[in-house]
């Protein structure tokens, strides 16, 4: 029964975070609350695949979390036959995501994303947390979809070569 | 993609992209294909993992409302004996369990997971396949689980219950032969079901669905009520 009270302890612990990345990505409550208990018999069940990943234990709950909002995203635009709820054509102002994340510790990734072609950082957050696949980036973007995969794969290098520095 | 880039780099970007949830389906299937064989590959795609999960560094926690909890423990571990996630919680609690205390000890409670439910049937520890089968409105979700041990499939009810008078019986439906009844899924919520011999080699692959059926099963041998919910058959 042990494993249940740590598992009840780690629900305590971590489901108001994981709730607010299914609130964001999903801008749903019922949607969000369905997912997330969704996430947690996920949890529960993939524990054992937990060591073999290499994330540290956040990461990897907040990886299924938003895995498993992203999935639900895509499911109810393949339903409704369109993207919905969310704007693809969005301000192009960083979001309130971008500004706080600038004023937060986690300076690191902020700047290397400020080295990219402001569009490309964007295509970056817009496919982490508004699930955009790439159609809907080269349609916001208004380039066709070859050139908009090409030009995020070289952004996607040169964050990765920022960020590993 | 022809962009010309060294294989190392080509990598670092398939992860970055994989980890994006850009990948098309084909390519994302091969992806993690490679991921489950090659270390420095899971390496690089851990590297992505992290940095990108900063991106929700900024998001507010919000706290859940209560049900949330009570219906995954419901099914998770059937209605009793629960456990209350309630007041009480310290901060303590989130650095002792993030220092790797929880997965170990989630793990473990994978390994003993037949104690926690001595009276019910228990999904095997180490299943070889595992398959979710999901109605397209959620209204039922069965969870199927096969240990290649003993040939046995583990199958529980998440959610839905069948009509009045009426059966949920589970096919298995390998390419593109005719559906196999695997049996009717008993009124209990949990089940184990031997697979035959002749069956357990067309798993890999495969996928199980549910249909709506008489008393019984299908008194023809293939689905004659509405297939209620489908699901993909995954290696683990």
């Amino acid at each position: 029964m042990g494993d249940r009270r740590a598992f009840a302890a780690l629900y305590q612990a971590t489901s108001a975070k994981l709730f607010g990345i299914c609130l964001r990505v999903l801008q749903d409550r019922t949607e969000a609350e369905d997912v997330l208990q969704d996430i947690y018999v996920k949890i529960w069940r993939n524990a054992g695949q937990y060591r073999v990943n290499g994330l540290s234990p956040m990461t990897w709950l907040i990886t299924i979390a938003r895995n498993a909002a992203i999935d639900r995203v895509r499911r109810r635009r393949a339903i409704s036959g369109n993207s919905d709820g969310i704007d693809l054509h969005a301000d192009p102002t960083p979001g309130p995501e971008a500004r706080a994340m600038a004023a937060s510790d986690r300076m690191r990734l902020t700047d290397c994303l400020g080295e990219l072609d402001e569009r490309h950082a964007q295509a970056v957050q817009g496919a982490y947390l508004d699930a955009e696949t790439y159609a809907d980036l080269a349609a916001r973007f208004d380039v066709p979809l070859n050139t908009m995969r090409t030009w995020l794969r070289r952004s996607l290098l040169k964050l990765r070569e920022c960020l590993s520095r | 993609m022809s962009d010309e880039l060294p294989e190392r780099d080509a990598d670092k970007a398939l992860a970055g992209e994989y980890a994006l949830g850009l990948l098309p389906p084909d390519e994302a299937v091969a992806f993690e294909a490679r991921l489950a064989s090659d270390p420095q590959l899971r390496a690089v795609y851990a590297d992505w993992a992290e940095d990108l999960a900063h991106l929700t560094d900024s998001i507010d926690p919000v706290a859940p409302p209560p049900q949330v909890w009570a219906g995954a423990e419901a099914r998770l571990f059937g209605t009793r004996r629960k456990f209350r996630v309630g007041a009480g919680g310290r901060s303590g609690w989130l650095a002792t369990l993030m220092g790797g205390l929880a997965a170990t000890v989630l793990v473990l409670g994978l390994i003993v997971g037949a104690d926690l439910m001595p009276r019910d049937p228990a999904s095997p520890t180490d299943p070889a396949y595992v398959a979710e089968l999901v109605a397209e409105d959620r209204s039922l979700i069965v969870f199927a689980a096969y240990d290649a041990r003993d040939g046995t499939l583990f199958v529980e009810r998440e959610r839905g219950d069948p009509a009045q008078d009426r059966a949920f019986e589970l096919w298995l439906i390998a390419g593109t032969d005719a559906p196999v009844s695997l049996g009717v899924l008993p009124q209990d919520r949990a089940a184990v079901i031997q697979i035959p011999e002749a069956l357990r080699p067309r798993l890999d692959g495969a996928a199980l669905a549910v249909s709506d059926e008489p008393p019984g099963g299908s008194p023809t041998g293939a689905p004659t009520g509405a297939v209620l919910a489908v699901g993909q058959i995954t290696n683990t």
